[in-house]
């Protein structure tokens, strides 16, 4: 091995101009722990000389006079030794977090980081090794600013929302574009790769590094580079964690107090003799909730030779839910093989496969969720009408939703995923100056369904059935590169391509009713006594041209262009569906100036801007058709008829969505690379945004797509990492980023407000967010509540102790007229301040992140508070201080009043979003090699979601029941809370 | 080697740049390609039975009707909004009567598309005709309700997005429901036996030629009253309704031998119903349009697990005379605290209606129900259209041996006496209005609300309101006709102003 590496390093000398060569040899270890590092990248600075340290650490090098020598390795930061004439050099390299490579993964290719002249924001497996992640949004949560994570859901599997810069879209999608080796995900979530698969993520969020994504980079990319083996000796990866999550309760009525309030607002004796209950009736919170429980095993292995190497991993997961008769289980394999077919050709083969079954597991925010119902049912209920003979008690006097408990553990709604990303790629250098790379991928995923409802689900009919579906992405890219230098001060690359998407998205339904056994699950339909079946099928294609072109002079100066045509099978007409994008990009390496070269305390400043525009096509397809909408109808019979009915109108002229993008950044680092710094200013305006307009009830209700209004988002990203402590013992390693974001709607055509649709029907019972110019995208709108009056008012007609509302329009009444702006459930700040502390062989990770500025409505606490919701009387334990004759002073109203209101679409419940968690506390102990002998073993315990600083009254601030959407972002009905959790580790590497 | 890869480079980027790549395919209809064929005319059909379920599967729509006096609720928890309608103060925000205004016009939506497509259909003229029939009897059917609920409403004839129409007077969508339904008369079978599934157990499920001139007659019998108050109407309307009685048989229409019947789970398909919604949530993957929720939980007391959504009012309860109607129209067993007891022991004091309890949802053992029912609810009764006729032959001509015969039939199927003979026009009149609110009490679709506006005497019924219910708040006013019509939703009202 070392033989061959010295044979390549002379033939490369011969081939260089003869200039005095000389041998250096020399040692790398590891500043922390003095060990010999195997396996670093010691190249040439100003050549192509290279070789890697073996076993011991030492390496071999022939280089010119005057030489430096650049030495890099995975985990620890690049270091330059100029060589000054030794002959033995001994280095050690540190810790470090940040500018661990040479090259950042751009779109369709890769560029020197310190070249960058786009904003993109690498994210390395390193950052978050200290932290038990299961996925990879909690790998994305609080690492780069400008990104934000929103786990709208605690389900094993539940949604999350990733935004890059804020949400552009008002009725198109939001999310960001994965791209897992070169394949755009497309059937696949993110959320199903294995996290510890990942090398690195990269983030591209100003135009310039966006657009070569054209068409669907308007909401930002995440480049997800997966691990490859490296020439060398295997490395055996073993990891297991094993976690505990439960939730925060919410603080409710005893059964006797909660009786006396009942009979009170009822002005009788709806619940006789309150004080029997006391010591009995049922903590729901207690019934339906439980200690969730996660398994997390992983193996993997990394090895190769020259010619090829391989990254093979496995892992399985298990998980149980916090709320019972919920769990998740994951399998997946990843086989990825990198060989050198000769010396100008090389091929790759990824392989994912992975098996996902979940019971149960569906996101449950809905006014009879066993989540809201946990909350809303009366406590003075059993949970059982006979325990012995299992019969459950049904239905209470309260709530339009059943018996949580039942619903919970009777529900048996199971989901088999299978996913597959399978990529193959060429590269063939023909020449040195131009090389072709072409890559086809698939992402593909079929999903099995089954349910069966029991008697105590569907009280009067018994039914099974099974759903299946596969959903197909297949596209294949194929790029041409071309880089030269000329009079080794200019360097200019240039890069084309031609790619292709199409997706198929098929599947069917077979649904009964009147199911006359249920001892075969749901594997005997055909003992439903009526069946019924249903189909469907979309398809959606894409075709791109794309161009870059890269230059820079003297390394100092930089510019890049790009240009994208794409063309969408969603838009009719050819001069809808294309659309194309262009972007420029300018930097200026100051530190690579002389007046900057004997500053050595700035070891890096660079300043850069961005212009570009990238487009948003993410609307279902379809859309501008005017489908029929499915309806069915059974004469009373036992058999559903098909039928249809007019759907929303069509739009032939439907056209892309574009925004135009400008970013202004600065680059800079102090003292070696020990001190990084990142500010960026952007502002993005999106024009002729995809738009759902409202049509009157009177024409039938429903919306129609247009092309209408623009959006802007514009803000601060700044982040800071360093190393601010490094001594023998004890290091101190940080890393805080900041991004503050304004986000406000410019125009919406002639209108000037959308009303934006609204969950909880029957609870909510009109929009309470909208579209207005001026406000932010889904800014709430709500009658003002104003407390409870302490006097009568004679214009309105209310009494002492009646809500308190203000008669914004002046007609002499409280209704929905008197809606007004009022409260974001956009973020204006988010920041995540990750600290590892290092001491001896102890390492102590503190991971903090929150958002600030932001207001949720809480229909939830609504619905626990307010007596006009579908559930009769409250069971907030704070509503029980209500306002009486002699408790004057209270926040909430007299529930028996007859003149008095109480409107759930009021600022009542708008309530304080911002938050700070403690994401991660974790402690972990290294039992090196030196010690085992045989490899590095790390133990950790730790702690998620240990405490919130929060003054939201709900479960959770970051949960959100309308999961992945914008404009009706922060209503809370349901939401399934995100636990806290606590974890044991252990990882061991050979 | 080199020239190979080329080679397969080449051709797999030819290959995959196909010209159809970026059209779209869907495989389900849209729009502009339906009302192509007979199959279409059915399917289209179909889908607007699905929509009408939808206003009378529930209370909410009938919040509007609650001014009547044979119904009340208490003004508590989530009842605000029905108690807007019975104590005269409703507001535009007002979140219950929005399922009718917006469920009506989803329908006309449908019927529009229709009326304006099947001719071009390659179909026999019957299948054409029989669709748009349906069509224009549904159509007809929704403009009635809205109107006499609303008065000046957008008259919306076709599928043009209009952010600016303006409101049409009530003469004007009068004119469209009887043009409509001379349509709907002509083009709809007799009876759909044979024809397909919308002949179940021996009763037509969809609309028939009979339906049609039913309802006609009723719209004539209204146009004869307030607003409109044009009497030539009332002869128009006794000849239509005996066209009905005449050709029942055709039709497969007749009364009920035992009212109580009517409101049986078994009676689910009964001949007197001239048009009815039905309903079955145990279909496979059954939607919200074949839930009936207006059954056992809504109008059961709070005592049995029910909704408490409304019940009867005391004076109307204790006028009602006794008989086998009043016992299939009231409970008449309540079980307050697992005994069984009477009304005036309930925790709300009131007598509660026996219609919807009946239904496969509803536990006979335990008395609570399920709220997911089955039951069918009738729309036009045979039994109106013979009320109808009394009343519009005694106000055409006079109460003759005909008009009598007419009331007797239903008098007699409630288990009373015939009516007093030789009355005069006033007083047959006053007594087919109260014969009315007597079989058609509680919210049923023919409400009492309606015949307190056509007859002008709003503030006159609840002028007798007995001192245990709420007070009313807003004063109604016959002669100024203040709180007849109920207020235009606010959510339209933002989006158009000319409303």
């Amino acid at each position: 091995m070392q033989k061959l590496t010295s044979l390549l390093v002379l033939f490369v000398c011969f081939g260089m101009q003869a200039f005095a060569q000389q041998t250096v040899t020399g040692k790398v270890s590891s500043d922390s722990s003095g060990a010999p590092l195997e396996g670093v990248t010691v190249s040439l600075k100003e050549g192509k000389a290279v070789t890697l340290t073996t076993k011991d650490g030492s390496f071999r090098i022939n280089v010119p006079e005057n030489a430096t020598l650049v030495f890099s390795y995975i985990g620890y930061s690049n270091k330059e030794v100029p060589v000054n004439g030794q002959t033995f050099v001994q280095v050690q390299l540190q810790n470090g977090t940040q500018n661990l490579q040479d090259v950042v993964v751009i779109g369709y290719g890769t560029q020197k980081k310190s070249n960058v002249t786009g904003s993109i924001a690498t994210i390395s497996s390193s950052a978050y090794k200290d932290q038990p992640v299961v996925n990879v949004s909690s790998a994305l949560q609080g690492r780069a600013s400008g990104v934000s994570v929103n786990s709208a859901s605690g389900a094993p599997g539940g949604v999350v929302k990733i935004r890059i810069r804020g949400a552009n879209s008002i009725n198109s999608s939001n999310d960001p574009l994965f791209v897992v080796d070169g394949v755009a995900l497309g059937s696949v979530s993110f959320q199903d790769i294995n996290v510890n698969d990942i090398e690195s993520m990269e983030v591209l969020k100003d135009a310039s590094a966006t657009a070569i994504y054209g068409s669907r980079g308007a909401n930002g990319v995440i480049i997800i580079t997966t691990k490859s083996g490296k020439a060398g000796k295997m490395v055996l990866n073993a990891n297991g964690f094993v976690t505990a999550s439960g939730i925060k309760k919410y603080d409710l009525l005893g059964p006797v107090a909660y009786a006396e309030q009942a009979n009170y607002i009822a002005g009788t004796d709806v619940l006789p003799n309150p004080q029997s209950y006391a010591g009995k009736g049922t903590d729901w919170q207690d019934q339906v909730f439980r200690t969730g429980y996660t398994q997390n095993y992983q193996l993997s292995l990394a090895g190769g030779t020259e010619k090829s190497r391989y990254y093979i991993s496995g892992y399985y997961v298990n998980q149980s839910g916090i709320v019972v008769n919920t769990n998740q289980q994951k399998i997946a394999l990843r086989s990825n093989i990198d060989s050198k077919l000769s010396k100008k050709v090389s091929i790759g083969l990824n392989m994912f496969l992975t098996n996902i079954q979940s019971k149960n597991n569906g996101d449950l925010g809905s006014k009879a969720s066993p989540v809201t119902s946990s909350l809303t049912w009366a406590p003075t209920e059993p949970v059982y009408d006979d325990q012995a003979a299992g019969a459950y008690n049904r239905y209470a006097i309260s709530p339009i939703g059943p018996n949580p408990y039942m619903i919970a553990k009777e529900s048996d709604n199971e989901g088999k995923s299978n996913t597959a990303v399978v990529n193959a790629k060429l590269k063939w250098d023909i020449t040195d100056w131009l090389s072709f790379n072409t890559n086809v991928g698939v992402d593909a995923n079929f999903y099995r369904s089954g349910y069966v409802n029991n008697a105590w689900i569907n009280q009067s009919s018994q039914s099974s059935g099974q759903g299946y579906s596969d959903n197909y992405t297949l596209q294949n890219s194929n790029v041409l590169t071309y880089h030269q230098t000329f009079n080794g001060v200019h360097n200019l690359s240039v890069t084309g391509a031609y790619e292709q998407t199409s997706n198929k998205y098929s599947g069917f339904n077979a649904d009964g009713g009147g199911l006359t056994s249920l001892s075969y699950g749901y594997y005997a339909l055909q003992l439903n006594a009526s069946q019924g079946i249903r189909s469907f099928y979309s398809n959606w294609s894409l075709q791109s041209y794309l161009g870059r072109a890269t230059y820079s002079y003297k390394d100092k100066y930089l510019l890049m262009a790009t240009y994208r045509g794409d063309g969408s099978s969603k838009f009719q007409s050819t001069s809808n569906k294309w659309a194309y994008f262009p972007s420029f990009s300018a930097g200026w390496k100051i530190s690579g100036e002389n007046f900057m070269k004997d500053i050595d305390a700035i070891s890096n400043l660079k300043l850069r801007g961005s212009w570009g525009k990238t487009g948003n096509q993410a609307i279902a397809p379809y859309s501008t058709l005017g489908l029929l909408t499915g309806q069915q109808y059974s004469y009373g019979s036992s058999t559903a008829y098909q039928g249809y009915s007019l759907g929303n109108p069509p739009n032939p002229n439907l056209k892309w969505e574009t925004t135009t993008q400008w970013d202004i950044g600065l680059d800079a680092g102090f003292l070696n690379g020990r001190l990084n710094l990142t500010m960026d200013y952007f502002n993005k305006l999106t024009d002729g945004l995809l738009l759902q307009k409202t049509i009157p009830s009177y024409d039938g209700g429903g919306s129609q797509w247009v092309n209408l209004g623009s959006v802007s988002n514009k803000g601060f990203e700044f982040s800071i990492s360093a190393l601010a402590v490094s001594s023998r013992k004890f290091s101190w390693n940080t890393m805080l980023n900041i991004s503050t974001l304004t986000n406000k709607v410019k125009s919406i055509g002639d209108q000037d407000i959308v009303y934006v649709g609204y969950p909880g029907a029957g609870l909510i019972n009109t929009s309470v967010q909208v579209v207005k110019p001026g406000s932010p995208l889904g800014a709430f709108y709500l009658i003002p509540w104003e407390g409870v009056y302490k006097q009568a008012d004679a214009t309105l007609g209310f009494q002492p102790g009646d809500n308190k509302y203000k008669d914004v329009d002046g007609n002499g009444s409280i209704g929905y007229e008197d809606r007004v702006v009022i409260g974001n459930p956009i973020p204006k700040l988010q920041f995540g301040f990750n600290n590892d502390f290092t001491y001896g062989n102890f390492t102590l990770n503190l991971f903090l992140q929150g958002v600030q500025g932001n207001k949720i409505f809480n229909a939830t606490y609504a619905a626990v508070a307010a007596p006009t919701s579908d559930i009769k009387y409250p069971t907030l334990a704070a509503s029980a201080n209500y306002w009486t004759k002699t408790n004057t002073g209270s926040e909430w109203a007299n529930p028996a009043s007859k003149t008095g209101r109480s409107y759930v679409e009021s600022t009542h419940y708008l309530q304080d979003g911002s938050y700070v968690r403690l994401k991660n506390i974790s402690l972990s102990y290294l039992l090196s090699k030196k010690i085992i002998g045989f490899g590095d073993i790390s133990l950790s315990v730790s702690a998620q979601n240990l405490f919130t600083i929060t003054k939201y009254k709900g479960f959770d601030p970051e949960a959100d029941t309308q999961g992945n959407t914008d404009i009706a972002a922060g209503i809370d009905l349901g939401a399934y809370p995100n636990p806290r959790s606590f974890t044991i580790g252990i990882n061991a590497n050979f | 080697m080199k020239k190979y890869l080329m080679i397969c480079m080449v051709c797999i980027v030819i290959a995959s740049c196909s010209k159809n790549l970026l059209n779209e395919e869907p495989k389900v209809p849209t729009g502009t390609q339906f009302y192509k064929n007979a199959n279409d005319l059915s399917l289209a059909s179909t889908g607007l039975y699905a929509l009408i379920n939808v206003a009378f599967n529930q209370m909410a729509g009938f919040a509007t009707c609650y001014g009547g006096d044979d119904v009340t609720v208490k003004r508590t928890g989530n009842k605000y909004s029905f108690s807007d309608f019975d104590t005269f103060q409703p507001n535009s925000s007002n979140d219950r009567m929005t399922n009718w205004w917006s469920s009506f016009y989803a329908t006309i939506k449908s019927c529009n598309s229709m009326i304006l497509n099947y001719a071009n259909a390659s179909a026999t003229e019957d299948e054409k005709n029989h669709a748009a029939g349906q069509a224009y009897f549904l159509r007809a059917l929704s403009y009635f309700f809205l109107t006499r609920t609303w008065g000046a409403i957008p008259l919306v004839k076709d599928n043009i997005v209009d952010y600016n129409i303006a409101k049409s007077d009530p003469s004007d969508v009068y004119a469209l429901i009887v043009s409509d339904l001379q349509n709907a008369e002509k083009m709809l079978p007799d009876s759909w036996n044979g024809l397909g599934s919308q002949f179940q157990s021996g009763v037509n499920v969809a609309a028939t030629s009979g339906s049609a001139k039913a309802l006609l007659a009723n719209v004539y019998l209204t146009m004869a009253g307030w607003p409109l108050k044009q009497a030539d109407k009332y002869a128009l309307a006794a000849a239509k309704a005996k066209e009905v009685m005449d050709n029942k048989a055709k039709y497969n229409i007749d009364l009920l031998s035992d009212f109580r019947n009517l409101w049986k789970k078994e009676f689910k398909y009964n001949n007197e119903a001239v048009f009815g919604c039905y309903y079955n949530p145990n279909v496979p993957n059954a939607a919200w349009n074949q839930w009936n929720m207006s059954g056992p939980n809504s109008t059961q007391p709070g005592d049995e697990g029910g909704w408490d959504d409304f019940f009867g009012e005391i004076n109307f309860y204790n006028n009602f005379p006794a008989g086998s109607r009043k016992d299939g129209t009231y409970q008449s067993v309540y079980f307050v605290n697992g005994a069984a007891t009477d009304w005036t022991h309930t925790a709300l004091k009131h007598p509660y209606f026996q219609k919807y309890l009946d239904d496969d949802s509803y536990n006979k053992t335990t008395h609570v129900g399920n709220w997911a029912g089955s039951h069918t609810v009738f729309v036009v009764r045979y039994a109106e259209t013979l009320l109808t006729y009394a009343e519009a032959k005694a106000a055409s001509s006079s109460p003759d041996a005909t008009a009598y015969a007419a009331i007797n039939a239903v008098r007699n199927r409630a288990g009373l006496p015939d009516l007093t003979p030789g009355l005069s026009q006033a007083a047959f009149r006053d007594s087919v209005i109260a014969e009315r609110g007597w079989e058609f009490a509680g919210l049923e679709p023919a409400a009492r609300w309606f015949d307190l506006l056509r007859t002008e005497t709003v503030a006159k019924a609840n002028a007798n309101r007995n001192a245990a219910e709420d007070p009313l708040v807003g004063k109604p006013d016959d002669n100024a006709h203040t709180f007849y019509w109920a207020p235009i939703p606010i959510n339209d009202k933002q989006l158009n102003p000319n409303l």
